[in-house]
């Protein structure tokens, strides 16, 4: 292979990696959307807050995958009370009331993070140490452990809502909310379940990214956005489609940051989000909606 | 003085959340403008003074209150007026202040001259930003506003133009005759004059014909548009006219700091502007000077008290309290300060009226002003250059619309001419209200062409088709609930009158088009009989009288061709007597109507002709008495088994 192939397989194989992390995240912001109509604007700092526990979990002893799952944990039960706390209170408000109460959540995880932690950046250490090489192309195993994370995490999710009894009202309660409500599913109840599950998968997504991404306390608001762009490319309303948006723009950015221009790094995810918004309302994997008129 | 008005004024003071409400009537709105008046020169008081009076340290805080503030009322006449969300306000700050700073540094241009460009240039900018993506709607536009903020100050980090991450420094003070004005007392009268000076244009915008156009799209985004008001336009100057304050406020910043970087354009300053906004209130012009100056103060005692809680503090802790007091108001004070304010005032000891004083029922319907003979039949609104009676003022030619598989409307012709009434009737389902949507651009159709006053409209939005004069009234209700009677029917003024953003904001040329809109809705109000609740909320009306209002909101526009859906619904039969006779003489006036309606002796009593429809397809049209025999029509009513029966003939 030509240097110049692998240079190409190589970013493709980071921009996939870090775009599993932007797929979780998505996902939490369709299980959340699905539900309740609510953009989570506080999605990212569900990521970075189990990173920042899982790290200093692990600085007070715990082994590694303790250290990580207990961060999973209490950033799930953490997400359940945002809800009870800040969300439920609110409930009936319009859409840009809660876009406000999701970004006052945010800033104020955030802002706690940065009293305890300080604004140096920290990250975990990679689950196992070494390089692969597949003919030329180098590979951080932490990537690998990455998709594989993401792809746990789906087809977790994707179990607990097919064939549980409690996956299924979820579901009927983000298709047929009155239905739902007739046959005795209780729509508070779901909105904090969706709010535990979007917890679940973005600690997940932080944990597991935190080796290569390095966490710091304001890093949430990149990978908030950055999922919300992935879920949007999907419409907003599948957990494949969010997942595919995710591989998707991770694989354009790390791309466009190598042949383009690195320092705007950042910038391409949100020029993608612009255009595809004022482009495709409807995502780009989703249906093609009518434009809204009056 | 009338207590509709003084119970008009108190509701309007009592909104909470909504738009910044303005109430079109003599006394409310004196009164209103009084206390503004009042409000002003407490304002200016304080700003001549406190320098005199407050220590350095204290005027330095209220410079940059000052210079937020003017960023904050952007986006608090972005969300409270025009109903948008910005999360990228910074964004708009940092061009202002990147352009300001690199005239005068580079170019060597005085600071004002520099603030003058970089204001223009910035509102270029929204115009460019704001044209696409002020078409997305809720969390996909704080989104995009928020994406926009990023690429600015990635960009700004990232370009040699603008100095890459140490930014631009060196930026003249203001200068005057080779006289620096850097002193804090002089920063501070030169901030908050501007600070003056803007809030007296906004609040001048928010009660014009543009705050009245944008208050009536946040309670009825369908209504106003057919009235004629182009919200996508007015959305898009507003946004523009944000962007430019916050231009201002970046070039006010750029030279007191001297310094300019990215930071300028971050997005944690576009929060701390957004909570500005929200806790100081959004339903007033003064809710972003009051949020700039607590928020800023706030941001100072945290500064203060953190590191003394908590030692090794550092970075932008002071965000913690701009979290939590952003959740706790949209919680617990979602009016902000000034609405709270406004509610504690008039708490015991303050004058309280009883809410609804608006007579229900028993009004005496429809009366021409003064004229109470049932016989009159003198036209009534006949308007100069109205094409001449008999002219198609309405051509629908093979109307299709289809939503998905369901054929609502089936090649569909029609035709109203200039001083007839056509009713238009059929079963439930007929596709009556959807052949409305589409003559009036609400739904677009499928197949076929639409002619309004000789112009083609199928397929326009709304307000294009209101200005090719048709007017509609709506079956289910859109009336402006936030308004009064005479603000609902001064809304239908907007076409007719010109007061634009620049206009409105300066006040003074619009004020004899505000009064003379006033008058003329006052005068049509009257005409409906509505004249005992004009000052009141339109909201407070029974149904049947709300239709009444809607009537008078599409005759304000000066229709050719007036689109009435089921307006008898909810009248009483001394109403709907009134309301026939009304009728009449708008036709004798020269006017086309076009009436859907339930009640067909109504119909077969007043239209020229009628058009039946059933299940999409038109499937009689003539003269009452050919269409009430025709079995076809019989059999759609009443049921193919139905013999010797016929619908209700001429009166």
């Amino acid at each position: 292979m030509t240097a110049g192939v692998i240079d190409f397989l190589q970013l493709t194989v980071a921009g996939l990696s870090a775009g599993s992390a932007y797929g979780l995240v998505a996902v939490g912001f369709v299980t959340i959307h699905s539900v309740t109509g609510i953009i989570n604007l506080a999605q990212g700092e569900f990521a970075m807050v189990a990173a920042f526990v899982a790290i200093a979990l692990l600085a007070a002893g715990l082994p590694l995958p303790i250290a990580g799952l207990l961060a999973v944990l209490v950033v799930a039960l953490g997400a359940a009370v945002v809800e009870r706390v800040a969300i439920a209170p609110a409930a009936g408000s319009s859409v840009v009331a809660y876009i406000m109460l999701t970004l006052g959540v945010s800033i104020t995880l955030k802002a706690s993070v940065l009293l305890i932690e300080g604004p140096q950046s920290k990250a975990l250490p990679a689950f196992t140490g070494g390089i692969l090489s597949f003919g030329g192309v180098l590979v951080r195993p932490q990537d690998l452990w990455i998709l594989a994370a993401t792809l746990v995490a789906a087809l977790g999710l994707y179990a607990f809502l097919e064939r549980t009894v409690t996956g299924k009202a979820f579901r009927a309660c983000a298709e047929q909310p009155t239905a739902a409500r007739l046959v005795g599913v209780s729509p508070a109840r779901m909105s904090t379940l969706s709010f535990v599950l979007a917890g679940t998968v973005g600690a997940v997504a932080g944990v597991v990214s935190s080796p290569v991404i390095q966490t710091d306390w304001n890093i949430g608001l990149f990978l908030g956005l950055k999922g919300f762009v992935a879920a949007s490319l999907g419409g907003l309303a599948s957990i494949p489609a969010a997942i595919a948006g995710g591989l998707l723009l991770g694989v354009v950015e790390s791309l466009g940051a190598f042949y383009v221009s690195s320092g705007l790094r950042d910038a391409i995810a949100f020029f993608v989000l612009i255009v595809v918004l004022v482009a495709r309302p409807g995502g780009v994997f989703g249906r093609t909606q009518a434009a809204a008129r009056v | 003085m009338n207590d509709a008005a003084e119970t008009a004024d108190a509701l309007a003071e009592d909104s909470s959340g909504g738009g910044m409400r303005m109430t079109t009537g003599g006394a409310a709105q004196r009164r209103r403008l009084l206390r503004d008046s009042a409000g002003l020169a407490v304002l200016i008081a304080g700003v001549v003074a406190f320098p005199l009076l407050a220590s350095p340290q204290l005027v330095f805080v209220a410079v940059f209150a000052g210079v937020f503030a003017l960023a904050a009322l952007g986006l608090s006449l972005l969300l409270g007026l025009a109903g948008q969300i910005s999360l990228g306000q910074a964004g708009f700050l940092a061009i202002g202040a990147y352009t300001s700073a690199i005239l005068t540094t580079r170019y060597e241009q005085n600071a004002l001259l520099a603030s003058v460009v970089a204001v223009a240039v910035t509102m270029v900018a929204a115009a460019a930003v704001g044209t696409p993506i002020l078409r997305l709607r809720g969390h996909y536009l704080a989104l995009a506003t928020l994406g926009f903020g990023i690429i600015v100050a990635v960009v700004a980090n990232q370009w040699d133009f603008t100095g890459g991450q140490s930014g631009i420094f060196g930026i003249r003070k203001v200068e005057f005759n080779g006289r620096l004005y850097d002193s804090p007392r002089e920063q501070f009268w030169l901030v908050w004059s501007v600070v003056v000076g803007a809030l007296i244009l906004a609040r001048n915008l928010a009660s014009g014909r543009v705050g009245r156009a944008l208050g009536a799209v946040n309670d009825s985004e369908v209504a106003a548009e057919t009235l004629g008001v182009d919200t996508f336009r007015l959305r898009v100057q507003v946004f523009v006219l944000s962007a430019g304050l916050a231009a201002i406020a970046g070039s006010c910043y750029a030279h007191l700091v001297g310094v300019v970087n990215a930071q300028a354009a971050s997005f944690l300053l576009s929060v701390e502007l957004l909570l500005m906004a929200v806790v100081g209130g959004l339903a007033s012009v003064w809710g972003a000077i009051v949020g700039a100056i607590f928020v800023r103060g706030l941001s100072e005692a945290l500064t203060t008290y953190i590191p003394r809680v908590i030692p090794g503090a550092s970075g932008e802790y002071q965000l913690i309290g701009f979290g939590i007091v952003l959740v706790l108001a949209v919680i617990y004070l979602p009016g902000g300060f000034v609405s709270a304010g406004a509610r504690l005032a008039r708490l015991p000891g303050a004058r309280r009226r009883p809410r609804t004083t608006v007579p229900d029922g028993g009004g005496e319907g429809p009366t021409a002003a003064g004229d109470e003979a049932a016989g009159d039949t003198s036209p009534l609104l006949p308007r100069e250059g109205r094409p001449a009676p008999g002219t198609a003022v309405l051509i629908v030619r093979g109307l299709e619309l289809h939503f998905g598989g369901v054929r609502a409307v089936q090649s569909v012709d029609l035709e109203v001419r200039t001083g007839e009434i056509v009713g238009l009737i059929g079963p439930n389902g007929a596709g009556k209200t959807t052949l409305f949507n589409v003559v009036s651009g609400v739904l677009p159709p499928t197949a076929g062409t639409v002619e309004v006053g000789g112009a083609r409209v199928e397929g326009r939005r709304p307000h294009a088709v209101a200005a090719a004069r048709a007017a509609r009234t709506f079956q289910n209700l859109e009336i402006f609930s936030s308004m009064t009677v005479v603000g609902n029917v001064a809304v239908g003024r907007h076409l007719r009158s010109r007061a634009g953003v620049v206009a409105g904001a300066l006040a003074l040329p619009a004020r004899a088009e505000e009064h003379a809109i006033d008058a003329e809705a006052r005068r049509l109000v009257e005409l409906l009989g509505l004249g005992d609740v004009a000052d009141s909320p339109a909201a407070d009306l029974p149904f049947g009288r709300q239709r009444l209002v809607e009537i008078a909101r599409a005759l304000a526009t000066e229709p050719d061709l007036l689109l009435l859906d089921e307006p008898m619904a909810g009248l009483s039969a001394f109403e709907r007597a009134a309301l026939a006779r009304l009728l009449r003489r708008l036709r004798a006036g020269g006017m086309a109507i076009l009436l859907v309606e339930h009640d067909i002796e109504a119909v077969m009593a007043l239209a020229d002709r009628v058009a039946v429809l059933d299940d999409g397809h038109r499937i009689a049209y003539g003269a009452p008495s050919e269409v009430s025999d025709d079995p076809a029509v019989i059999e759609a009513y009443l049921g193919a088994d139905a013999e010797q029966t016929t619908l209700g003939g001429p009166a």
